[in-house]
C-alpha cells in the first residue's frame, strides 16, 4: 500500500473507531518508515472528521469516546517512536476541574479535541487545589490554562485561581479560559478570566484564534 | 387549599385554585438554614428542619428528600470497588468506579440490596418518613412530600463510570442491557420503600440519554424500555404520581419521551414550547413541571442544539427576569387547561439568590390565579 493510502487508512480507523485495524495500520506504517509524526497527523485528522461528526450530531458521546479510545491505543504504540517525531504544537494546554468537583466527562471532552487539534495537553484530572494549578503553571508555562466546573460551588473556586495566578505574578503569562455549565463570559470578566465556553468545539476555536494571536 | 392539594390536583391534569411551584430547593433550604450538606448527610434531622423551614418562609409547594445521594448505588456497588466521595457542598460524588468489563462483574454487584438496612438507604427513608410526620395538619397531608429514583440507565453509568458506560453501548449492548436490568430491582425496591415512608410523589431523572449523550438510535433501543419499565413498576407497586426529568437537550426525542408513561415533565434546558406542543396529552403526560430557565426557541439552532442562554436565570438574573420567565412559563404550561407546576430546569444551585426563591412563588401567585389569561 502507498503510504498516502495509508495514512488515509489510519484516519478514516479513526472515523470508524476500529481500534484493531487502526494498530495494525500504524504498525504497517511504522514498517514502511512512515515517520510517527506523519502517522500521528493522520489521527488527527480522522479526530477533526470525529469532531465535525459530533458537531454535526451525526456522532454522539459513545462515538466520540470510542474514537479517542481507538487513538489512544495506537499512540501507545507510537509510544517508543514518538519520542522523536517532530510534530508541531498547537499551544500548551494545562486544565484540570477545580478543587471540590470531580465531574469530568466536558473537560475530557475538550481534551479529546485540543489534542487532536494538536495541542500539548497537561491533565490535572479532577478535583485540583489552587496550589496544585499554580505549581503545575510554574513548571509548564502553559500558553493556556483551562479551568472546567460543573457546580455552581466550583466557581468561586476558579476565581481564587485566578486570584492567585496574579498574586504570584503568573496571570499575564497565559490565557484563562473557564468551561462548564455554570460559567458566563460575564462571570469570566468577573474574576478576570479571560473567557468562558459551555461547549468544547467553540471553547477549542477561541483556544485557536488565541494561539494565532499570539505573537 | 393547601400545598398538598394543589400539587396532586395538577399532577393530574386538573386546575388547582393557582398553579403551584415546585422546584426542587435542595441546596436553597440549606443556604437557608445555614447548613452544609455535609453537616445535614451526618445530622438527618437538619436537612429536614432545613426543608421544613424553609418551605414555610418561602412558601412554594413541596418538601424533597436528599435526592441524588446514591444510595442504592453505594450498596450495589461497594463489592464491586465502587467508592463514593463525601464533599461539603454537594451530595456525595463518585471518587472509584465498579469495574464492569464483561457479564461476570455484574455478579461481583449486590442485587439483593434492603433498603432499611443497606449504607445510606435508611437515612433517606428517615428523612422521608419525618418530612411527611411533620407536614401532616390535623391528620391531612398540608405539603406534598417529592422523593426520587434512579432510572436504571443512570444507575448504571454512574456505577460504572459515565465514560465506560457510554462506550459499552456500543463495544457491548447486550451487557448494557443485562446491566440496566440488574439495577432496575433494588432502585425499584428503594422507591416502595419511599413511598412507604410517606413520599407522595416520586421523581426520576435520566441525565445520560439526551441528544447531548446518545443517539435517537440508542435511546429508542437501549435505554428507553429502561425507562418505561421503571416508571410502569414504580406506579404499579405505588400508584403514587410519576415526575420524569429529561435531563440537557432531548428536542429530537420529545415524542419518545412522551411515551413514557409519566404523569408530568419536568424538563431540562428545553424549549418549553417545544415540550408542551410534543408531549402534553401524549400517553400519560397530564402535566408540565418548571419553565424557569428554559431555553427559548431562538436559543436553540438549526441542529436542534440547545443554546440556553437563559439556563442560568434563577442563578444569574434579577428577581424582574424570574417574574419575567415565570409569566411566560405559566402562559405556555397552562394553555388548553393543561396541569402546571412551576418550577426550574434542574435543581436550582446552591448560589441561587434566595430572592429569586420569592419572585417564583410570587410570580405563582400574582399570575398563576385560576382561571388563567395572560
Amino acid at each position: 500500500m502507498l503510504n498516502e493510502e495509508l495514512l488515509q487508512s489510519v484516519s478514516e480507523q479513526i472515523v470508524a473507531y476500529d481500534a484493531d485495524k487502526l494498530v495494525e495500520s500504524v504498525k504497517k506504517a511504522l514498517e514502511q518508515g512512515i515517520p510517527s509524526y506523519e502517522i500521528v497527523l493522520a489521527m488527527s485528522r480522522g479526530m477533526q472528521v470525529v469532531g465535525q461528526k459530533f458537531e454535526d450530531k451525526e456522532y454522539f458521546l459513545p462515538d466520540l469516546l470510542m474514537a479517542a479510545d481507538a487513538m489512544k491505543t495506537a499512540m501507545d504504540v507510537l509510544g517508543p517512536h514518538i519520542a522523536t517525531a517532530k510534530v508541531a504544537s498547537a499551544g500548551r494546554v494545562l486544565i484540570g476541574t477545580v478543587e471540590g468537583d470531580i465531574h469530568d466527562i466536558g473537560k475530557n471532552i475538550v481534551v479529546i479535541f485540543l489534542k487532536s487539534a494538536g495541542f500539548e495537553v497537561f491533565d490535572l484530572g479532577t478535583d485540583v487545589p489552587v496550589a496544585r494549578f499554580i505549581e503545575e503553571a510554574r513548571t509548564v508555562d502553559p500558553d493556556i490554562l483551562g479551568l472546567s466546573g460543573l457546580m455552581s460551588t466550583s466557581m468561586p473556586v476558579m476565581g481564587e485561581v485566578l486570584e492567585a495566578l496574579k498574586r504570584e505574578g503568573l496571570r499575564d503569562r497565559m490565557k484563562v479560559m473557564l468551561g462548564g455549565a455554570p460559567v458566563t463570559d460575564e462571570f469570566a470578566r468577573r474574576v478576570g478570566a479571560d473567557a468562558a465556553s459551555n461547549e468544547a468545539l467553540s471553547g477549542i476555536r477561541t483556544m485557536e484564534k488565541w494561539m494565532k494571536e499570539k505573537p | 387549599m393547601t400545598s398538598y392539594q394543589r400539587v396532586m390536583l395538577a399532577l393530574e391534569g386538573k386546575q388547582p385554585d393557582r398553579v403551584p411551584v415546585v422546584l426542587y430547593p435542595r441546596y436553597n433550604a440549606l443556604k437557608y438554614a445555614h447548613h452544609t450538606f455535609q453537616e445535614a448527610l451526618e445530622d438527618p434531622e437538619k436537612y429536614v428542619s432545613a426543608q421544613l423551614s424553609a418551605q414555610r418562609r418561602f412558601q412554594y409547594d413541596s418538601v424533597h428528600d436528599y435526592n441524588m445521594m446514591g444510595p442504592i448505588e453505594e450498596a450495589m456497588g461497594r463489592p464491586a470497588g465502587f467508592k463514593l466521595k463525601y464533599v461539603r457542598d454537594d451530595a456525595p460524588m463518585v471518587e472509584a468506579s465498579a469495574k464492569i468489563k464483561a457479564s461476570v462483574d455484574l455478579g461481583r454487584l449486590k442485587v439483593k440490596v434492603d433498603p432499611h438496612v443497606d449504607g445510606l438507604c435508611p437515612r433517606v427513608l428517615w428523612v422521608v418518613k419525618q418530612l411527611k410526620l411533620r407536614t401532616m395538619e390535623k391528620g391531612e397531608p398540608n405539603v406534598p412530600v417529592i422523593t426520587w429514583g434512579s432510572c436504571p440507565s443512570r444507575t448504571a453509568a454512574v456505577l460504572m463510570g459515565y465514560d465506560q458506560w457510554f462506550m459499552l453501548l456500543i463495544r457491548n449492548p447486550e451487557l448494557a442491557v443485562e446491566f440496566m436490568e440488574l439495577c432496575l430491582g433494588p432502585w425499584l425496591d428503594m422507591v416502595v420503600s419511599e413511598v412507604e415512608a410517606g413520599a407522595d410523589v416520586v421523581w426520576v431523572n435520566d441525565p445520560v440519554s439526551s441528544a447531548d449523550c446518545i443517539s435517537r438510535a440508542h435511546y429508542e433501543k437501549y435505554t428507553q424500555p429502561y425507562e418505561k419499565k421503571f416508571i410502569a413498576a414504580i406506579r404499579d407497586r405505588t400508584g403514587v404520581p410519576v415526575i420524569f426529568h429529561p435531563c440537557g437537550n432531548w428536542h429530537d426525542r420529545l415524542d419518545l419521551v412522551a411515551q413514557n408513561g409519566a404523569d408530568a415533565l419536568f424538563p431540562g434546558t428545553m424549549d418549553f414550547s417545544l415540550v408542551y406542543e410534543r408531549t402534553m396529552g401524549v400517553a400519560n403526560v397530564k402535566a408540565l413541571n418548571g419553565g424557569v430557565g428554559s431555553a427559548r426557541p431562538n436559543t436553540v439552532d438549526l441542529k436542534g442544539t440547545t443554546l440556553a442562554e437563559d439556563a442560568t436565570t434563577l442563578l444569574n438574573g434579577s428577581p424582574d427576569e424570574v417574574e419575567r420567565e415565570a409569566k411566560r412559563a405559566i402562559k405556555i404550561g397552562t394553555q388548553k387547561g393543561a396541569g402546571f407546576l412551576l418550577g426550574g430546569n434542574c435543581f436550582p444551585p446552591l448560589d441561587v439568590p434566595l430572592i429569586n426563591l420569592d419572585a417564583m412563588v410570587y410570580s405563582a401567585r400574582k399570575y398563576g390565579r385560576y382561571p388563567i389569561s395572560l
